[in-house]
């Protein structure tokens, strides 16, 4: 790890400002778990480093409002996932929360950071002599002819086929979340849609903040869906591990079982949080049925590209797709 | 279980400590002046160092050194623990310029802070020139040797009757060829050490469960006396077999500590761990057993090919267990060795028996199948009271009574025959299955002493480590019923030179030595004493009628057979001593069956284990506390084992990928189900007078069988490799 100036602003505003000041490669710090991680395995190694993790009013839940949750950039993926208005309303965001990490990481970690979190493909962690165009642009790719049962199927490029990881992005896409960021040129929204970006030739490039955007909060707009949803997670172990593959699932039925809303994204499969809008709309005014939710699964994965040991996650996918829809249709009608 | 007077339970002696963290493991120790050590690795997996660049760690502040090469005549090889010596392998880094394996040490660097000496570690820099490697069984460039035709004969394979010829004229034969991956052990606590000189005096500290080898494997290795050396392993935070031997990095810290006239200490990481210490080899199992239509077995061969390093042959003692889970009277094992490009591969819980019950239980359950018998009845019709190899009895065999209680706490009578039969309402597949283990009952020579004081004190120092399966405890709890007196008396010494000689205590054979040595030095302190031959004894006013403060008596152990002179002259020599399985006269093992619930859920096919059931024969039953947890907690690396981990080896590049615990998926809690332990709990009469066999090991053995065979039995379908993961239960 190299040495790195450290400054603790108390306001949004001093944020950024801090981190303008301190140029080129000055970093956000939050829970510090994906950060800290990095910067051990010398993957990351910035000069600055702002630490936002105390700012007060950063950390805001409020999921009390008629029109939006309100999550801050700053509020502990722990307590997110506790909230009973979620836990009620929304299990899909909770879940996606509460199966992610271990309740010490959750514990530390923030809902901001987590979005940004980066992927855990070995060779990008494994720093040199790993071939890794994510981390050191040109240098190849180790994983397109390695070990790449935890890669991805969709979305990805010849530079990187690398799966963003994390859950909690995959339920907020499924609800058109949105960002609200603060910047040197002032505050913006951002889809969640369009947070993360596809690695194309730019495998380096994961997102679409300007250096030195601060996430505010994250806004998610209310819908009754949200009472038949879920966050289905399949993984290596039942706690504590990645998703292999995962699905938000959300569904709302009228009287006789006909979809009237569906919501649908993937984890683990794709190289960002990938929003199945073809599917959705193949469900809407059928019956959720195995077989209409099977043919959903497939939709997702009709343009998947496989590598040596991933294939499986085509099959695994749609089975996730069809587990979580039943899981939604169940949650719906209750 | 027998039942204990309450007054006499003892839980763990040390469990508050523990608990309220007042415990010092070895790298705990903070002596004044503590300098602070990191490794910088080798970034190929095979080749030559030409050269290396240490002008920008140098230049870190609170750097105070950056050694690439120990000096002349400053550092020599250990040797390996199985080949006369003492380190996990033969290969010590920083002595010339070959690399064998990714992530072999290039350098250690000092510094004031460990994370000065950690940044300053990885601006070390090399050049090298590369070779071409082999990282698998079935790589080109790898060298198989013959086991038997280069080993010493304890490694000879074991044969009995005529294998081959039995096959041919048997009712029906089954096959199957089985891989198993490469694990590593991953303890808690990570390899690390303290290394301190007093004067010409060196004083380690390091979790280990060999202190002797460490002791003298320096001894040899930096050319210095070995009453000069002094090394204290209090606790181990789990060492599973890789903290067995002297580890490659503690030799490095002794002359760093030298160099600076500061203490040093070296705390590997995880990822180092991974490279640069002992895992579970990957194995290759093809086995074929013969029977007659009604379910006896007449013949088996039990082939392995075992990966080793280039430097070491680390061998392989698999038959060792397939040859006497039954009363097969033609048996043929042959084992193999193929050397790759890695550190020496080594001891992991249940190192052979755990890869070879599983290859050897699968076939048994298609052979059950195959007959259309219960797994479970055609295990009993094949139990056997001789050894099939030797001819000689068993000191102690309980196959029979382990798998009628096991099946009986298990409700196995309502399991249905056919795989798939067994359904929940929601359509998960249920399979039951069943599988055997065994362990050698292995028996290693041990001194015990015990200081008896005025005040009711007892001290008793014995060979052994605590490394978390409750040594102290059973010690504590031995003298305690033998003397009458409070466990909270007496306090227990292990793991430390400056006693009595330790041993490597490993293989289960850690109580089982320990023990025995503790019971004759009892009977020495009564005599001491003049106290009655049993019977509660007031302790405190017999030492003060002698009128001393302390009466001091010491005992020896060795096993039945073990010439006493030279075993002992092993021990004190920090040399592996261990007997058995086979005595003159019997031959001793200990033996568990595991019944296993799976369920299959519909849709994905998650694999879940609810409910195991262990029925175990370790002879008697030295602490019921620490012994349930050894056996639950040998069930759940068995959890593990099957159906999680694996260590990821990219041929491309050598080394290890998934080297972290978040990736590296050992079971979690939510893995774990129930788990019903039971024992025997009859002593064994011949291995030694307390009538103890081991556990810690046999505990895993047959789990992952069992967890075959009930996937099998929900599934109809027959995994020959482990993991066995989700991927491969879809289509
Ligand atoms: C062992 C392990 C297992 C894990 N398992 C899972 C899992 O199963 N599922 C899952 O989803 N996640 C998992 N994670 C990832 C974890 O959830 C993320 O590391 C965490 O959410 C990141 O939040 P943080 O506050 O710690 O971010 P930090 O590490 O502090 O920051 C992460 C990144 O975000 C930037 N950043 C932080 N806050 C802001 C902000 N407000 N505005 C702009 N940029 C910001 C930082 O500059 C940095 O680049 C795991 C992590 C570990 C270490
Ligand atoms: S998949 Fe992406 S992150 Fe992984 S090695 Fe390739 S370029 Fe790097």
């Amino acid at each position: 790890m190299r040495a790195f100036t450290y400054t603790e602003p108390g306001t949004v505003t001093e944020a950024v400002a801090a981190l303008a000041a301190a140029g080129p490669g000055a970093r956000f710090l939050a829970g510090g778990t994906t950060l800290y991680d990095l910067m051990k395995l010398g993957v990351e190694a910035p000069a600055a480093v702002v630490d936002v993790h105390r700012i007060a009013g950063l950390a805001t839940i409020d999921t009390s409002g008629p029109a939006e949750l309100v999550f801050g950039g700053g509020a502990r993926m722990a307590d997110v996932a506790e909230d009973p208005v979620l836990l009620r309303d929304y299990p899909a965001l909770a879940e996606s929360l509460a199966k992610a990490a271990s309740q010490q990481l959750r514990t530390m970690a923030t809902v901001g950071g987590n979005l940004l979190q980066r992927t855990r493909c070995a060779y990008f962690r494994g720093g040199r002599p790993f071939a890794c165009n994510k981390r050191e642009p040109g240098s190849g790719c180790a994983a397109r002819e390695g070990l790449d049962r935890g890669h991805a199927v969709l979305g990805i490029s010849d530079a990187c086929i690398a799966t963003y990881p994390g859950d909690w992005a995959i339920a907020l896409i499924a609800f058109d979340a949105v960002v609200d960021v603060l910047g040197p040129a002032g505050e913006r929204t951002v889809p969640l849609a369009q947070l993360h970006v596809e690695p194309g030739e730019h495998p380096e490039r994961e997102h679409t903040l300007a250096p030195g955007e601060l996430i505010l909060r994250i806004r998610v707009p209310t819908t009754g869906t949200g009472r038949g949803s879920t966050y289905h997670k399949i993984r290596d172990r039942e706690s504590y591990a990645f998703a292999l593959t995962s699905a938000a699932a959300a569904v709302a039925l009228d009287a006789d079982g006909t979809v009237t809303d569906a919501r649908l994204a993937l984890g683990g499969v794709a190289t960002v949080p990938w929003r199945a809008a073809e599917a959705e709309r193949s469900l809407v005014g059928q019956p959720l049925s195995p077989d209409a939710s099977r043919r959903a699964g497939e939709i997702v994965f009709a343009d998947a590209v496989v590598g040596t040991s991933n294939g499986y996650k085509i099959e695994l996918g749609i089975r996730t797709v069809v587990d979580a829809l039943r899981i939604a249709g169940e949650r719906a009608t209750q | 279980m027998t039942a204990i007077p309450p007054t006499l339970r003892t839980e763990r002696v040390d469990a508050r400590d523990k608990v309220t963290g007042a415990v010092r493991y070895g790298t705990d120790r903070v002596p004044p002046g503590l300098l602070h050590a990191a490794l910088a690795v080798a970034t190929i997996a095979k080749g030559r160092v030409t050269s290396t660049d240490t002008a920008a760690a140098e230049a870190v502040p609170g750097v105070r050194l950056v050694l690439t090469r120990a000096g002349e005549g400053e550092l020599a090889s250990a040797g390996f623990l199985l080949g006369g010596g003492y380190g996990f392998q033969s290969l010590q880094p920083l002595m010339d310029d070959r690399i064998a394996y990714r992530g072999q040490p290039i350098a250690i660097v000092v510094a004031d802070t460990p994370v000065a000496a950690t940044e300053a570690a990885a601006l070390v820099t090399a050049t090298y020139e590369t070779e071409q490697v082999s990282l698998d069984l079935d790589a080109e460039g790898v060298e198989v040797v013959e086991q038997a035709a280069t080993l010493p004969p304890m490694f000879a394979d074991l044969v009995a009757g005529d294998a081959e010829g039995t096959l041919a004229d048997c009712d029906v034969r089954v096959e199957g060829t089985y891989d198993l991956p490469v694990q590593h052990q991953n303890p808690m606590e990570l390899i690390g050490c303290v290394a301190e000189w007093e004067g010409d005096d060196l004083v380690v500290h390091e979790g280990s469960q060999n202190s002797g080898a460490i002791r003298h494997g320096l001894a040899a290795q930096l050319g210095i006396d070995a009453e000069r050396i002094q090394v204290i392993s209090p606790y181990v935070g789990g060492g599973f077999g890789q903290k067995n031997s002297l580890q490659p990095g503690t030799a490095l810290a002794a002359i760093a500590a030298r160099r600076t006239g500061r203490p040093v200490k070296l705390v590997s990481t995880r990822m180092q761990v991974f490279h640069n210490a002992s895992f579970r080899p990957a194995s290759r199992h093809r086995v074929v057993i013969g029977a007659d239509r009604d379910g006896t077995m007449r013949a088996a061969v039990h082939e392995v090919d075992q990966q080793t390093s280039r430097h070491d042959l680390y061998p392989g003692s698999y038959t060792e267990i397939t040859a006497r889970l039954y009363g097969i009277p033609n048996f043929r094992g042959h084992q193999r060795l193929v050397r790759t490009d890695v550190q020496t591969p080594g001891y992991m819980r249940a190192p052979y028996e755990h890869p070879a019950a599983f290859a050897f239980e699968s076939t048994v359950d298609d052979l059950a199948h195959q007959l259309g018998l219960d797994p479970v009845a055609m295990r009993l019709a094949n139990d056997s009271t001789a050894d099939p190899i030797t001819g000689q009895p068993f000191s102690s065999r309980h196959v029979t009574e382990c798998l009628r209680r096991g099946a009986e706490r298990f409700g196995w009578e309502r399991r249905t025959h056919e795989p798939g039969s067994m359904r929940a309402a929601d359509g998960t597949r249920i399979g039951w299955g069943v599988a055997l283990g065994a362990y050698k009952g292995a028996a290693v020579p041990a001194v015990a002493r015990i200081t008896a004081s005025s005040d009711g004190g007892l001290r008793v120092e014995v060979g052994g480590h605590e490394m978390g399966q409750g040594i102290r405890t059973a010690v504590a709890r031995t003298v305690a019923l033998d003397l009458g007196v409070p466990a909270a008396d007496i306090s227990v010494v292990v793991g430390d030179t400056r006693s009595v000689p330790q041993h490597l205590t490993a293989g289960s054979w850690g109580t089982a030595g320990a023990l025995p040595a503790v019971g004759a030095a009892l009977g020495e302190l009564r005599k001491a004493l003049g106290l009655a031959a049993d019977g509660p004894a007031d302790v405190a006013a017999a030492v003060a009628a002698t009128g001393q403060a302390n009466v001091e008596v010491e005992a020896t152990y060795t096993a039945p057979g073990q010439p006493p002179e030279i075993v002992l002259d092993r021990l004190r020599r920090g040399l592996p001593a261990a007997g058995g399985p086979v005595y003159p006269g019997f031959t001793a093992f200990s033996f568990v069956a595991h019944f296993v619930e799976v369920r299959i859920e519909p849709v994905i096919g998650r694999i879940r284990v609810p409910r195991v059931v262990s029925v175990a024969d370790c002879g008697r039953v030295a602490s019921p506390v620490t012994a349930a947890s050894q056996l639950r907690g040998g069930v759940v690396w068995g959890i593990g084992a099957a159906l999680r981990e694996a260590s990821e080896v990219d041929p491309r590049y050598g080394g290890f990928l998934n080297a972290d615990l978040a990736e590296y998926t050992i079971p979690v809690n939510a893995d774990i189900g129930d788990i019903d332990v039971d024992f025997i709990d009859v002593p064994d009469p011949l291995l030694n007078d307390i009538g103890v066999k081991g556990l810690g090991e046999v505990s895993m053995v047959g789990v992952a069988g069992a967890i075959g065979n009930a996937i099998f039995h929900a599934t109809g379908k027959r995994f020959r490799h482990l993991p066995i993961r989700l991927d491969d239960l879809l289509g």
